[in-house]
């Protein structure tokens, strides 16, 4: 009865609202919804479900009602199962006894005839993420991958993705299943089984390889989505497969670079490009491949054959060429993102006279999908940085539309400068006049900046930039005298900068420049721009033939104004009128010093100290009219005369070392990639593997597949496994996964196991939760151990074990060096006895792989030690070990910061502010054989997600190594009185809570 | 892979919250995300940029008709992938089904008639219950059944003309940017091929999936089976183009606190056809105490953010439209220092500027011979006029 009134209620609100939904948006809470729920009728129970969703949209918290919502998961109308999907997927998590009464029914459901109802089942159940169903979900995505449905083979992929994150023991499994999906037939499942390829095992490149041709073959065919997805895997396919193309541009910017052995070259130097392999003319002072290739120990130490050529192909070989051949059609593809990942193939693999195909297709995306311009300039500025040439008969596709907003103006003003050439620049120089109309003042700033960096580059149009620039000054000065207006201010300033940035070239030809820009002092007012001005009065007073003829009285003017200007411009008046007498021609000296005297005195009386202090500092370096007080003898007196003229000369007459806007702290990440975007390396960013070094990997998954069968088998395999020290970081998934499975009657093995799960230590954080490894084991030893072993495995008490590792899980601190290895030993019993959820062990991180490193390995666990130097150094405790036969000695870690100091052809800084520093820690003089050192490192991390870069020394070699920081130990207690607590505490709030408005 | 999307309204207000990743985002992102746009863009979500770095998320979010799309990431994604997608329909955070064809199929869409059903039999059917066809079809953006085709196809060439003339009265650049748009009504899988008289002139092209390559590559013809229902098949961009078909010629001078505007419209290379809804319009400079403009013909309206709007409409036979009056500066401002940009729209039907021609458009594989229908238009787009 009452379901019927409701829906006749509800009837009557809906012919009102034409039959849409939006009511239940509005007042979601009108009806009661229990009772609609437990209705017979399916309106009703949809009705309420809506609401329900409604409420969660809205962000209140239903979750009180989840028992009455399960019930009706084995409802007969589809609508009301896909409504209690939506619900139970999003509070599954948070009920999970009452969700897993919901199993049946999914179990049911994915043997039902009709495929939408078997894929929403896989999809629900998958999607709510409950640990003790993920062996359920396997087996379920196991038979759907196998589907006779395309629809449902598509949303088994999808599950892997999220299985992945439930059960990442069973990735091996899992990319069975990858491989399966990737035979299909249908574009729709190879395009899904991309996806999960990517979150699955995104590094088993060696999987692509037997359907490499078939992918690219479909490619074209399969949706967009997918298509970003595919192309990238394809593209880290063929670079680790085959290596890098011999005429690309990216091999080409590298080759350059090492040609000139190894010296950047200066942007503001750079006159014509240098066409490097033809048409393209790559400019060969960003090296490409340094940002976009991992970097691999052993790979970029040596400058001088930094790719011997096995690691180069050519366009001809037949996989670059499909993949070149099938990414091409992608470039008119409607959706700009597949835009821009087939063109960064063909950036990438292309060779150079080709790469231009691309250029066409991305400045179309600019017009087409304006929402993507501001991603797509981004990437284009790299590209026109590295090969202007490409991009120089396109200009007027940067031109600036009002439009635009301030961030795109920047980036095209940008990219206008860079691709400026002598035929293009006059057409560019027009397009800057009409901006600096614009009413935007910052732009107008920006490219007032613009003009003085393509005079730079192009000398030929200096003079008519200065002309133009000049009267500008003249135009403002006149305007912000009469009225303050807002951003007038810096124009001025950023066109008096301009100027003193084109006449740094050459000083004398623009003298004329110089003196009319002085002559207007008495019109600007403004003291940033004042002292700009005075800065260069000074520093070119002894240039040309002219400015010395007007120094009197541009001096004395400055000191007739000393005391009415601004501290900045005081200071300047002071440096000017030092450097003014240094150069000086002996006549006027006399003249000058007598002004430069009257000016100390004012300043010695200044009310700012700096002031002061400049006076003072001045008036000793250079004595000029008063005689400086007697206090020397008088034959250190001329001694420390001519100290002070080479003093003053060098402080005021030096030239300033030109800071050269180098690229090389230019950050450049893949094109297409959210990193460029943002301009640093978001977490999960991974750059290119390193060339062909595919081979290793595919040699390791064999051997892995061999080891995961037979893991029950007996020691010899381990045994045999040891010969691959290699490639063993690629096992050590699967064999974690393996071990943690296996029951107490397999654990006789693992004490022979652990010699050799010493070179297992993983650096990637899918590692199983169990890590197995014991420091005083080596080969020789190994009897010896699986006595020791055995015995404290057979001796070790079951309770003791738990409180011990519940009391390390609760006082979350990481145990010094005896009590990690004793707690190792301890832990290979524990994993037969114990529920692996008790358990919290530091996570080791491979810093350095012996393979790599001739035998030196080093290992690193985040320590939750606070530091005895400051609260902002995290701890690491890092594991040295020696495992060679012979003696290493004199191991130094340091940080690459301070390498790079030392040596300037370094191309990798990266500002400086964003590295982090290491504290200085003590060398290791000598290592013996299988010895382990523990030594404590302090690292600031800068609160980066970046990787910290280090080197370590170790036998006169350096081995470049990075340090993955790990967000959580950055966390600090912060120590507050109650009061402040409780304030804190009432303005947290919760997940789910919400505030009507 | 997108972790979360909002949808907020155009006053910061979370409307709708979907979570696709069991990595949470607590929705006062939301909130910090609305402070951004109140401080970087005063409150106009579509000047914000697409991609905004939170201090714990990275946000991508694409404005449209109100509503702000917001999705959160922590992760590396492609942007384009992000920006693209966020209207669209998602698993996981990624894409699952997005071809419109389909998700008509398995959302039924509100219609009159199903409207009337639901009031009346009480009954909704919001979500089909048949797996659409298409899903399993190798053309994946068709079904493989339509039925009740009417047996007809219209191909419609809508382009848009982008100009800037700079303040010496100079074209700077001059373009055309179309659209091929085609509503195919065929029942069947019917073959389509179009090809054009003059595709020599095409810069740029874009294609929708259904368009092979290769016979584009080879001979430039388009050949494809069309999705049911009207569908953008290709996008292109014709560039260099000589003149336009009106002109603007804005006069801006200043003295005294004064500042005369005059604007005269004219047709300066007829296309033929009648240029209607001509509108010009511009900023007002900053620093305006008053402004007096009147037209001889349309109407001029001053909006609330200092934008002055010139309605023109059709130009005249006998008298050339001009748009003249006073602005009166600031006290103390003698000079206007910055001069607005003139932004001109109009609409001719029947003509494509570009002169780009349809040849003809075959359809095999019908039953029967279909009607086919074809028409042009061309409007203004970023058409802009420095003075």
């Amino acid at each position: 009865m009452f379901g019927l009134q409701a829906s006749s209620a509800a009837a009557s609100w809906v012919v009102g609202r034409m039959g849409t939904d939006a009511h239940l948006y509005d007042d979601p809470e009108d009806a009661s919804i229990p009772a609609l729920l437990d209705s017979r009728f399916d309106a009703d129970r949809i009705d309420a479900l809506k609401r329900l969703l409604a409420l969660i949209a809205q962000g209140v918290d239903v979750a009180h009602l989840f028992p009455q919502v399960v019930k009706n998961v084995a409802a007969q109308s589809l609508e009301v199962k896909k409504l209690v999907y939506l619900y139970l997927l999003h509070y599954a998590e948070k009920r999970q006894n009452e969700a897993l009464l919901s199993i049946n029914i999914f179990q049911k459901d994915l043997s039902d005839i009709n495929p939408l109802v078997r894929a929403w089942a896989l999809r629900t159940m998958a999607g709510i993420r409950l640990h003790v169903v993920a062996p359920l979900v396997l087996v379920a995505v196991k038979k759907c991958a196998r589907d006779p449905s395309a629809y449902v083979r598509k949303c088994a992929a999808y599950a892997l993705c999220k299985l992945f994150d439930l059960l990442p023991e069973e990735s091996t499994t899992l990319e069975e299943i990858v491989d399966v999906l990737f035979s299909d037939n249908s574009p729709g499942v190879v395009g899904a089984a991309a996806v999960a390829f990517k979150s699955v095992c995104p590094n088993c490149l060696a999987l692509i390889s037997k359907h490499f041709r078939r992918l690219c073959e479909t490619l074209p065919d399969i949706e967009e989505w997918y298509q970003i997805t595919l192309i990238e895997i394809l593209l880290r396919y063929v670079i680790a497969r085959h290596g890098l193309v011999k005429d690309s541009v990216m091999f080409a910017s590298n080759l350059s670079l090492v040609a000139q052995g190894g010296v950047t070259v200066d942007t503001m130097s750079y006159t014509q490009p240098t066409s490097v392999g033809g048409i393209s003319g790559t400019r060969p002072n960003i090296m490409l491949l340094r940002h976009y290739i991992e970097e691999h120990p052993g790979c970029f130490d040596r400058e001088d054959d930094k790719f011997s050529s096995p690691s180069v192909t050519t366009s001809t070989n037949d996989d670059v060429a499909i993949l070149l051949k099938c990414t091409s059609p992608l470039l008119w593809s409607q959706n700009s993102g597949v835009v821009l990942a087939a063109a960064s193939v063909h950036w990438i693999m292309a060779p150079v006279e080709e790469v231009k195909r691309i250029v066409g297709p991305i400045l179309f995306t600019l017009r087409s999908s304006p929402d993507a311009a501001y991603v797509v300039l981004g990437d284009i500025l790299v590209f026109a940085k590295t090969a202007p040439l490409l991009f120089a008969p396109y200009d007027e596709d940067f031109f600036i539309c009002s439009s635009d907003p301030y961030q795109t103006r920047a980036l095209k003003l940008e990219i206008l400068t860079t691709i400026a050439s002598e035929s293009s620049i006059p057409a560019i120089f027009e397009e800057f006049e009409d901006y600096i109309k614009d009413p935007n003042r910052r732009f107008v700033a920006d490219t007032v900046a613009a003009i003085a960096l393509c005079a730079q580059k192009l000398p030929s149009i200096s003079s008519t930039c200065l002309e133009g620039l000049l009267s500008l000054v003249f135009y403002e000065s006149s305007i912000t005298n009469s009225v303050h207006l807002d951003g007038e201010d810096i124009v001025l300033v950023q066109a008096i900068l301009s100027i003193k940035a084109i006449v740094k070239i050459d000083a004398a030809s623009h003298e004329k420049v110089i003196i009319r820009l002085v002559r207007r002092l008495d019109k600007i007012k403004q003291p940033a721009a004042r002292s700009l001005i005075i800065w260069i009065f000074g520093e070119y007073s002894s240039v040309g033939n002219l400015i010395p003829k007007i120094i009197p009285p541009v001096l004395k003017y400055l000191a007739w104004s000393f005391a009415a200007e601004v501290l900045e411009t005081k200071l300047q008046i002071l440096n000017a009128s030092a450097k003014v007498i240094i150069h000086s021609a002996e006549e006027h000296l006399e003249e000058f010093k007598r002004i430069m005297a009257y000016i100390t005195d004012l300043a010695a009386c200044d009310l700012n100290y700096d002031v002061r202090d400049r006076a003072r500092f001045i008036s000793n370096l250079l004595p000029c009219g008063k005689t400086s007080l007697n206090e020397n003898d008088s034959t250190c007196q001329s001694h420390s005369q001519d100290i002070r003229k080479e003093l003053a000369d060098h402080i005021f007459g030096g030239k300033i070392p030109t800071t050269s806007h180098s690229d090389s702290n230019y950050r450049i990440y893949l094109p297409g990639s959210l990193s460029q975007v943002v301009l640093h390396a978001a977490p999960g960013y991974a750059p290119l593997p390193k060339p062909q070094s595919m081979e290793l990997i595919y040699h390791t998954i064999k051997l892995t597949r061999d080891t995961a069968n037979s893991s029950e088998s007996n020691n010899s395999n381990a045994e045999s496994e040891s010969s691959y020290e290699s490639g063993s970081v690629y096992d050590s998934e699967s064999e974690g996964g393996g071990l943690s499975d296996k029951d107490a009657t397999g654990s006789s093995q693992y004490p022979n196991d652990d010699g050799h799960n010493l070179h297992h230590r993983q650096d990637n954080q899918e590692a199983p939760l169990v890590h197995m490894y014991d420091d005083n084991v080596d080969q020789g030893q190994t009897g010896r151990n699986v006595e020791d072993n055995l015995s404290s495995l057979i001796s070790t008490d079951l309770t003791e074990l738990m409180s011990k590792s519940a009391l390390e899980s609760w006082l979350d601190e990481a145990p010094a060096l005896p009590a990690v290895q004793e707690s190792m030993q301890k832990s290979i019993a524990r994993v037969s006895f114990t529920n692996r959820s008790f358990e919290r062990k530091p996570k080791l991180h491979t810093l350095l792989d012996p393979s790599n490193t001739s035998g030196l390995s080093v290992i690193y666990a985040f320590s939750a030690e606070i530091s005895p130097i400051s609260r902002l150094l995290v701890c690491i405790d890092l594991f040295v070990e020696n495992n060679t036969t012979d003696q290493l000695t004199d191991i130094i870690i340091k940080s690459e910061e301070a390498s790079i100091s030392k040596d300037e052809m370094d191309q990798t800084s990266e500002g400086s502010a964003s590295i982090p520093t290491l504290a200085p820690v003590e060398e290791i003089r000598s290592l013996a054989p299988q010895q382990t050192v523990k030594m404590i490192l302090q690292v600031h991390f800068h609160h980066h997600l970046l990787p910290l870069k280090l080197s370590v020394l170790c036998n006169g070699k350096r081995h470049p190594a990075k340090l993955h920081p790990d967000i959580a130990y950055f966390v600090r207690p912060l120590p507050m009185d109650l009061n402040a607590f409780l304030c804190k505490e009432n303005q947290l709030r919760g997940v789910f809570e919400y505030a009507r408005r | 892979m997108l972790q979360c999307v909002f949808l907020l309204s155009d006053s910061g207000e979370v409307m709708v919250e979907k979570q696709m990743t069991a990595h949470r985002v607590d929705r006062a992102i939301c909130g910090w995300f609305w402070e951004y746009v109140l401080a970087h863009a005063a409150g106009d979500p579509s000047k914000v940029l697409q991609v905004v770095v939170s201090p714990t998320h990275y946000l991508f979010q694409v404005y449209r008709h109100g509503v702000t799309f917001l999705a959160c990431t922590q992760v590396e994604m492609p942007p384009l992938m992000a920006i693209e997608i966020l209207d669209e329909m998602m698993d996981n955070g990624f894409p699952l089904t997005t071809e419109p064809n389909i998700l008509k199929e398995m959302i039924a869409q509100p219609n009159i008639v199903s409207k009337m059903l639901n009031v009346v039999t009480g009954k909704s059917s919001a979500i089909g219950n048949k797996l659409p066809d298409a899903t399993a079809s190798f053309v994946h953006w068709r079904t493989t059944v339509v039925k009740d085709a009417s047996n007809e196809a219209y191909v419609s060439i809508v382009e848009e003309l982008d100009a800037c003339v700079n303040r010496e009265g100079v074209l700077v650049k001059c373009e055309a940017c179309g659209d091929i748009v085609v509503n195919s009504s065929l029942p069947g899988v019917p073959e389509l091929t179009l090809s054009f008289a003059n595709p020599t002139i095409i810069n740029d092209v874009r294609f929708h999936p259904c368009v092979r390559f290769r016979p584009w590559e080879s001979s430039q013809i388009l050949s494809f089976v069309p999705p049911d229902g009207q569908f953008k098949l290709m996008s292109y961009r014709v560039k260099k183009l000589k003149t336009t078909p009106i002109y603007v010629k804005p006069q801006l001078s200043s003295d005294l606190g004064n500042c005369r505007v005059n604007v005269m419209v004219g047709i300066r290379n007829d296309p033929g056809k009648p240029i209607d809804s001509i509108t010009v319009q511009f900023q007002l400079p900053p620093l305006i105490a008053s402004a007096d403009l009147t037209a001889n013909h349309g109407t001029v309206d001053i909006l609330a953010d200092q934008t002055c709007l010139w309605t023109i409409g059709h130009i005249p036979k006998d008298k050339a439209p001009s748009l003249s009056g006073n602005l009166r500066l600031e006290e103390g401002l003698a000079h206007l220092h910055v001069f607005p940009t003139f932004q001109v729209k109009f609409r001719i039907m029947g003509v494509a500027l570009s002169g780009l021609q349809i040849d003809r458009l075959e359809v095999k594989n019908t039953p029967s011979a279909p009607y086919k229908g074809f028409r042009a238009q061309t409007q203004a787009g970023r058409y802009e006029v420095r003075s």
